[in-house]
């Protein structure tokens, strides 16, 4: 199932399909790691519910949801 | 001796400076890369015949153009072609570090990899198969752990090697599949004659839409920006990819085959120390509390235990103070020589600014651990929420903080610690509204206003002094950033977490002197500057000739009933000449002021020694014991020297009253007497401009009670000025905003690169400043407040206003997404 990144729960792992973006944001998106197929796991939320803390390539990284709304990205169960 | 010179490159947080402290020794150099505000290190030391010079490249996990950092990093390559790149890989987080090692191999230049943090990385039991991944990238890789003091004699040896080896040298390629027709095509356009950089590289870049390498290109070739077009569509229209995004897939994809070939991770889904910590740290109840908790204790340690610190080095320097009185012409009587004058207000100066090194460095250090902890970031996490609505970031807390958010701190190493805010529009809203806070300095202001009117309302006034701050940086901050700096650009908020690391205790101290360093070269210097220029502005033009006669009388007549009385004491001819008398005079007021100064009997007793030899009958006056005649003599010098003293401080009065600085204060009366100031208020704000300081001693001698010298300040105002408690309440309305200190804005022109900005960070607060007092006062006046009301009323606006503006989201305006830039889900 296909959703954006923003409203997915705590603890979820999720596959990125596209980042639906461009300029600035993409280039230090894809810098960060975020090409198509990484895959996240979201950590946290901040304590006032935004900023989120998301696992990606095996370190930590936190991301406005405004920003995370941008991501497209499907679930899947880690075996 | 021959010269290698090596650029240290690697991602944030990778351990990068710790390796450069290890390599580096002391002989370091701290400048700004041309034209822009991002520190640049250069570290030397030598090996074999070597003389080896490192340059710190900034921290980035990308080596294209789209930050100030980055492109910084690419220029120094293009420009200063270092002979070796030595690039630092965390090894505890090798995929993301390799994609930066992919561009670094591309440059051309050799490249030596160093695998920092491999403690961390066997602690979580990371098995990394150093050779085979230097196979793969065809280059040394060195093992090391920085924070360990291990790796530095195989780095310098690795920099040997490669240089020596530097012929043979072959760059590694990434094979990228469908793209690498395309790059062949832009190399061969490449004009070959005028490019030393290797042309693949600069080909993928320009592929990659760079513009600092299109630029590069454009001045031998005009057309090329029209070919790397053609091939980018022709590029999309075959593949339906972009060449960007393509790129980084490539990069990324080369990064996990060689991570899956080489790196095996044992617990790989294990809570590390740092997930642990974290559950604690940003826990959704907890992390609040635990930040409210790190800022009360670094104000505690820093402000004020190091302003406990300052009783110990206030003696030091008022040592140094004395010293140079010794040296300086001595005055005769009232008649005291414009150098000495000059001279010691100049000492003053200095010694009021030097007084908070202590502090500073104190403050440095534990910013330093914290950077260095990797606390930072987490901060900014939990707190962007609040900031982003005002237009800051979360970035912004700590710089607040130490600007003086909660009670007191200093704007100077406040404004310094915004250089990490990563997007420009916060930064420099930051860097505007750090002068609100609160400055340490100003509290002897406020206690001597609230000690003269507000005695019994003194808890809550200073309840609201020191939270309404925070208030008016917020709407301060809304304000500039939805007008002036509307257009400035906003970078997306995509931040690391880093692990958390112990901090070394030479990282720790060579920052912080570095920062003091920087501090005292830059601000000191200035100030004195300053100084100089104020003090001839309270000089000239000088008194008028009846006034110069009439002191001169004052003078005579002290002078006279001194030798009047002196003549029936048998000492008699020991001072009974001018000469002898002015003598006598300097003698024990020296004496004084260098006893006030120790406070160990072994101290005492030095002093005392050391003017016995200096001179044995003027001793016996200021010390006459059972010596009856004696003892009148030093009445009478005790009488001359409190005589001396009124008519020095009426001069000086008068001085002021007459002088530039003087007259400057009359002309403004007429605009700021709605605000209820009179010139006394005027000149104090004005000569607090070369440090806060100076305005409570304006202020304190403008006011003083001329018949007597034991009258406290606060008592002193109370009486002379003719005051309400009204007229309080707008001086401190004015001076909560500002009035912004000279060394605060020379750090705001170094932060902000621009003088322009300096003049809008003066300009704007003391604007807003007498618009607020004015306001509060007439206001005040027509209901007939008092003080507290008045506060009350005005407190309770700036509150409420802050939090409507806060309801209003800021835009960004210059990085878009989705389609149609609005959310993609509508679209679909």
């Amino acid at each position: 199932m296909r959703s954006q990144l923003d409203t997915i729960e705590v603890g979820q792992n999720v596959r990125i399909i596209k980042l639906h973006t461009r300029g600035k944001l993409m280039h230090k998106l894809l810098d960060m790691g975020f090409v198509p197929g990484s895959e996240i796991k979201v950590i946290r939320v901040a304590p006032l519910n935004d900023p989120m803390e998301l696992k990606i390539h095996n370190y930590h990284i936190s991301l406005r949801k405004s920003e995370a709304n941008l991501i497209e990205v499907e679930k899947y169960e880690k075996n | 001796m021959k010269k290698i010179k090596v650029a240290l490159a690697g991602q944030p947080n990778c351990g990068k400076s710790t390796i450069f402290n290890l390599v580096s020794g002391i002989e370091q150099h701290i400048a700004n890369y041309p034209g822009v505000t991002v520190d640049k290190k250069v570290g030397f030391f030598k090996y074999d015949d070597y003389k080896i010079e490192i340059v710190d490249l900034p921290g980035t996990y990308s080596f294209s153009s789209y930050s100030l950092e980055e492109r910084v990093a690419k220029e120094f390559i293009l420009d200063d072609t270092p002979d070796i790149i030595v690039n630092v890989v965390d090894a505890s987080n090798i995929k993301r570090n390799l994609y930066l090692t992919f561009q670094l191999l591309e440059i051309g230049i050799p490249v030596i990899v160093v695998f920092n943090m491999m403690d961390v990385a066997k602690r979580r039991s990371i098995e990394i198969d150093i050779n085979k991944i230097s196979s793969m990238l065809g280059t040394q890789v060195i093992e090391a752990s920085g924070s360990k003091g291990i790796g530095s004699q195989s780095i310098m040896k690795g920099i040997l090697d490669a240089y020596k080896n530097r012929e043979q040298y072959e760059e590694f390629k990434i094979n990228y599949e469908e793209l690498e027709i395309h790059i062949k095509n832009i190399e061969s356009t490449i004009n070959p004659k005028s490019i030393v950089l290797n042309k693949r590289w600069l080909s993928i870049k320009a592929l990659e839409s760079d513009q600092t390498i299109i630029e590069h290109l454009k001045t031998d070739k005009k057309d090329i920006e029209e070919k790397i077009l053609k091939e980018e569509t022709e590029f999309y229209e075959k593949n339906d990819k972009d060449t960007i995004s393509f790129l980084a897939k490539m990069r990324y994809e080369s990064a996990d085959v060689i991570y899956h070939e080489s790196v095996k991770e044992k617990e790989k889904d294990k809570l590390t120390i740092t997930d642990k910590a974290d559950k604690i740290v940003l826990n959704k109840y907890l992390a609040i509390p635990i930040l409210i908790g790190l800022m009360f204790l670094i104000y505690e340690i820093s402000i004020v235990w190091g302003y406990k610190l300052t009783d110990y080095t206030w003696p030091i320097l008022a040592g140094f103070k004395n010293i140079v009185i010794d040296i300086l012409p001595k005055a005769q009587f009232t008649d005291v020589p414009m150098i000495t004058e000059l001279v010691i207000w100049i000492v003053n100066s200095g010694n009021a600014l030097i007084n908070y090194i202590p502090i500073f460095f104190i403050l440095f250090a534990l910013i330093a651990i914290l950077e260095d902890i990797g606390y930072m970031p987490r901060m900014a996490f939990v707190l962007d929420r609040i900031f982003k609505r005002f237009g800051l970031h979360g970035q912004s807390t700590l710089p607040l903080v130490l600007g003086g958010a909660m009670v007191g701190g200093c704007a100077v190493p406040g404004v310094m610690a915004t250089k990490g805010i990563a997007d420009e529009r916060a930064r420099m809203a930051t860097i505007l509204t750090v002068p609100y806070m609160n400055c340490l300095a100003k509290v002897p202001f406020y206690t001597l206003l609230l000690g003269a009117f507000f005695k019994f309302e003194m808890t809550l006034m200073m309840f609201y002094i020191s939270t309404i701050t925070l208030f008016v940086a917020f709407i301060v901050a809304k304000i500039l950033t939805s007008t002036v700096l509307k257009t400035r650009e906003t970078a997306p908020f995509v931040m690391e977490l880093p692990p958390y690391h112990l901090p070394t205790i030479k990282g720790i101290i060579i920052r912080a002197s570095q920062r003091v360093w920087v501090y005292m070269k830059k601000v000191v210097t200035i100030v004195l500057a300053v100084a100089i220029v104020l003090f001839a502005m309270l000089q000239f033009p000088g008194l008028s000739d009846e006034k110069t006669a009439y002191y001169e009388n004052q003078s005579i007549n002290a002078l006279n009933k001194f030798d009047k009385k002196a003549m029936s004491i048998k000492y008699y001819e020991e001072i009974d000449s001018s000469t002898e008398v002015f003598a006598l005079l300097n003698y024990y007021d020296e004496y004084k002021s260098k006893r006030m100064n120790t406070s160990s009997k072994e101290g005492a007793l030095s002093v005392d020694k050391k003017y016995l030899e200096q001179n044995k009958v003027f001793y016996k006056f200021i010390k006459p014991k059972k010596d009856k005649e004696a003892r009148k003599v030093n009445k009478l010098i005790r009488k001359l020297s409190k005589d001396r003293k009124r008519i020095l401080r009426n001069i000086k009065n008068d001085k002021v009253e007459n002088s530039l600085l003087g007259m400057a204060g009359r002309g403004m009366e007429p605009i700021t007497k709605y605000a209820g100031f009179d010139w006394k208020i005027n000149v104090a704000f004005l000569s607090s401009f070369a440090a806060r300081e100076s305005a409570v001693a304006t202020l304190g001698s403008l006011y003083e009670n001329n018949k007597s010298d034991s009258i406290r300040a606060e008592k002193a105002m109370e009486l002379n000025s003719g005051y309400t408690s009204l007229h309080a309440t707008a001086i401190i309305i004015f001076m909560l905003l500002t009035p912004p200190c000279i060394a605060t804005m020379i750090v705001v022109k170094i932060q902000t690169g621009k003088y322009r900005w300096m003049m809008f960070a003066i300009f704007f607060p003391v604007t807003l400043g007498i618009v607020m007092s004015s306001l509060v006062f007439s206001i005040g006046l027509l209901n007939d407040w008092s003080g507290v009301e008045a506060m009350t009323y005005y407190y309770i606006s700036i509150v409420s206003l802050a939090l409507i503006l806060g309801l209003y989201p800021n835009k960004n305006t210059n990085w878009r997404g989705g389609f149609n830039g609005s959310s993609y889900i509508k679209n679909k």
